[in-house]
């Protein structure tokens, strides 16, 4: 039972942690995410796999608490996976068995009555256009069939929160598109919370608000992604007209970092701190080129993702920034 | 599929919300009353039938799967688990040879009283050996066949039904369990609100399904029929024999759903299974034999023989003599309950270790 499932906060951890054996997977993970549509970011090894089990009451943590849509974590127990959708990698489907027979065996084993379940079923695979194939044997669907399939069989029940796990995995690109217009469906229309895990960086910056940076078992950044991939001070693009490769050789020996120039005069630049963009324009000066275009750089979400990551490896401690949503 | 399709409501994705409450378990002063009931009742019956402890333990076991099956949510795994090998046509042709025997001894328990209705007090001629009465002559007949409903016309038919058991087992263990692993549907299961139990439970009764479905429900109906067709009396004055029965069937149940289910999650494909089955029912048998009856070894060597433990401790419960029990000598049954029962935990160990090792989130 939900202690109040309209409660502002989706997900609250504090001071998590769990360790297998004397690996400690996940290290005082303190987090509080709203209802939205989140992903789930982080190299293999960053504790993902431990975070998404303890969310689903499949481990406690060994240290820290946490509540998930009110419930108690390690102490919930089978309730967590009640109101939670769970979508898994693997395929996990059971072969014999009809598309309609696997979502109401589902519906049943979060514990509908049989009929209401598959009433639901045939519901929910209308909703995701598998009407037609619902009679089918499961071994007989197509790679983006069984995707959604699974993803009936976690809708079923019809739960606030849907955590799908690599949901593209395997797709084509027009059935990885489908899937990721359906997620962003039930997410902006049903009001679904989805909190998704891939190692796809475009899935989540097409689907989700925000996104949560794991790696090596902490929480490294965790924010909109809009606001994370705004937050560079350091870089610049520019459009120029003129000898650009003169001026970008100027640029290096200025101190900057030329990141990218399409010969075209378009250049990304990295600066260094206490850059004045002004330089820019006397360095253009210098080498008689005009600066048609001057704006802060945003990053995307892979450069974000892979520029945390470094930062994180290197040796110099820093304080790890989090954010709340 | 005979539910019928609505059409899809796009507002009920939003508000249909069964997880809030009315999934709730409610039903738990329903599982009590239920088991107690059963307690009651079994009991009473005990109290009748002055019984062996042992088949008081039986009863107990019985009473306490009982209570963990209804307060479980097996039943939609068992009831797919079911579905998945009734689609099979195998199955049906080997039933149809466990229904036969059932057949035979049914109507073999029918005209056997049937007959006896059918003869005077004139006594007849038998060959040169001079006369005889009918009735003596059928009552003879009877009994050397063990149509009598007696406990020995019980250990027959377990005997004979023991084959078809056997075999059906071989052939549904892959489906039941080794596919699950196999396909990776376990961690579908698990990542739903039920526990690992609730998993273990639902395939057991599947096996409980299939082994009660050969043995025991056909015994009861035997025995009713006896019942029915000699004396009333024969209820009250034999229920010893029906909770002896009940004893069997759940010794068999037990025994063959934990080895069967720990084999099939060990070697998981149907082939391997047979082979492996047929290691441990067949080829243990004939090495323990071969040991005990030609070498003259200690009757211990028999334990190595589940299949013999499994029927030995069953004609126990019957109510056999042992000097009826066939192969004799025999090891102390406290010692082949002992066995037996390590192995139910060696393989529910194993299980619960095999299925807590699977990752449902990879």
């Amino acid at each position: 039972m939900l202690a109040n499932s309209t409660s502002e906060v989706l997900i609250e951890l504090e001071r998590v942690s769990r360790w297998y054996g004397t690996f400690q997977a996940l290290d005082e993970v303190s987090l509080r995410i709203a209802p939205g549509r989140v992903g789930l970011l982080g190299p293999n090894g960053a504790g993902k796999s431990t975070l998404l089990k303890i969310l689903l009451g499949l481990l406690p943590p060994s240290a820290g608490s946490g509540r998930v849509l009110g419930l108690e974590l390690g102490r919930a127990g089978t309730n967590l996976r009640r109101a939670i959708g769970y979508m898994p990698e693997a395929e996990s489907l059971i072969p014999g068995l009809s598309g309609a027979d696997y979502v109401g065996l589902a519906g049943e084993l979060y514990g509908m009555p049989r009929r209401q379940a598959m009433r639901r079923a045939h519901e929910v695979l209308t909703y995701l256009e598998l009407q037609e194939a619902r009679y089918r044997k499961l071994e007989e669907y197509s790679t983006g069939m069984k995707q959604r399939i699974k993803l009936a069989a976690a809708l079923v029940h019809d739960p606030p929160v849907l955590l799908l796990d690599e949901p593209t995995s395997g797709l084509d690109p027009a059935g990885r598109d489908a899937m990721l217009e359906l997620l962003r469906v039930l997410g902006r229309e049903h009001g679904k919370s989805l909190i998704l895990c891939t190692h796809l960086l475009g899935d989540v910056e097409r689907v989700c608000e925000t996104v949560l940076i794991l790696h090596r078992g902490r929480v490294l950044r965790q924010g909109s992604v809009a606001e994370l991939c705004a937050s560079r001070q350091d870089r610049f693009r520019l459009q120029v007209a003129g000898d650009s490769s003169a001026f970008g050789e100027e640029l290096r020996q200025e101190g900057a970092i030329l990141i990218q120039n399409n010969g075209k005069g378009r250049l990304r630049v990295a600066v260094p701190e206490g850059w004045n963009p002004r330089t820019f324009f006397v360095l253009a000066s210098n080498h008689g080129v005009t600066i048609t275009g001057l704006e802060r750089d945003d990053e995307t979400l892979e450069e974000l993702f892979h520029r945390v990551l470094r930062e994180a490896d290197t040796p110099v401690p820093r304080v790890l920034e989090t954010r709340h949503v | 599929m005979s539910e019928s399709v609505e059409p899809i409501q796009h507002g009920s994705l939003l508000h249909y919300r069964p997880w809030q409450g009315q999934l709730e378990d409610d039903s738990r002063w329903g599982v009590f009353l239920f088991v107690g009931v059963q307690t009651v009742l079994f009991t009473v019956m005990a109290t009748i039938s002055d019984l062996h402890w042992l088949r008081l333990a039986c009863i107990l076991l019985f009473v306490a799967l009982w209570g963990l099956v209804v307060r479980s949510r097996a039943w939609p795994i068992t009831r797919v688990a079911l579905l998945m090998v009734f689609r099979r046509k195998l199955f049906w042709v080997i039933y149809t040879l466990a229904v036969l025997v059932f057949l035979l001894f049914f109507f073999g328990q029918y005209l056997m009283s049937w007959a006896l209705t059918q003869f005077g007090e004139t006594e007849v001629r038998v060959g040169g050996m001079g006369r005889a009465n009918p009735k003596f002559l059928v009552d003879l007949f009877r009994d050397q066949l063990k149509m009598n409903g007696s406990a020995e016309m019980f250990r027959n038919f377990f005997w004979y039904e023991g084959y078809t058991v056997m075999v059906i087992l071989a052939l549904a263990g892959s489906i039941l369990v080794g596919n699950d692993i196999r396909f990776g549907s376990l961690a579908f299961y698990l990542s739903k609100p039920i526990s690992r139990w609730d998993y273990l439970i639902g395939k057991g009764l599947a096996v409980a399904v299939f082994v009660n479905l050969i043995t025991t429900i056909p015994a009861v109906l035997l025995f009713v029929q006896f019942g029915m067709l000699e004396d009333w009396n024969y209820f009250l004055e034999q229920s010893r024999l029906l909770v002896g029965i009940l004893g069997y069937g759940l010794i068999l149940t037990v025994t063959l759903s934990l080895v069967l289910l720990a084999t099939a999650v060990w070697v998981r494909k149907t082939v391997p299974l047979i082979m492996t089955w047929t290691t441990l029912f067949l080829f243990c048998r004939l090495l323990s034999e071969a040991l005990v009856n030609n070498l003259q070894f200690d009757p211990r060597w028999r334990l190595l023989d589940l299949w013999n433990s499994t029927m030995y401790l069953g004609h126990l419960c019957l109510g056999i003599q042992e000097t009826q029990i066939r192969p004799w000598p025999q090891p102390a049954w406290e010692e082949t309950a002992l066995v037996l029962g390590g192995v139910c935990c060696l393989c529910l160990s194993y299980l619960i270790l095999r299925i807590r090792g699977v990752e449902i989130v990879t």
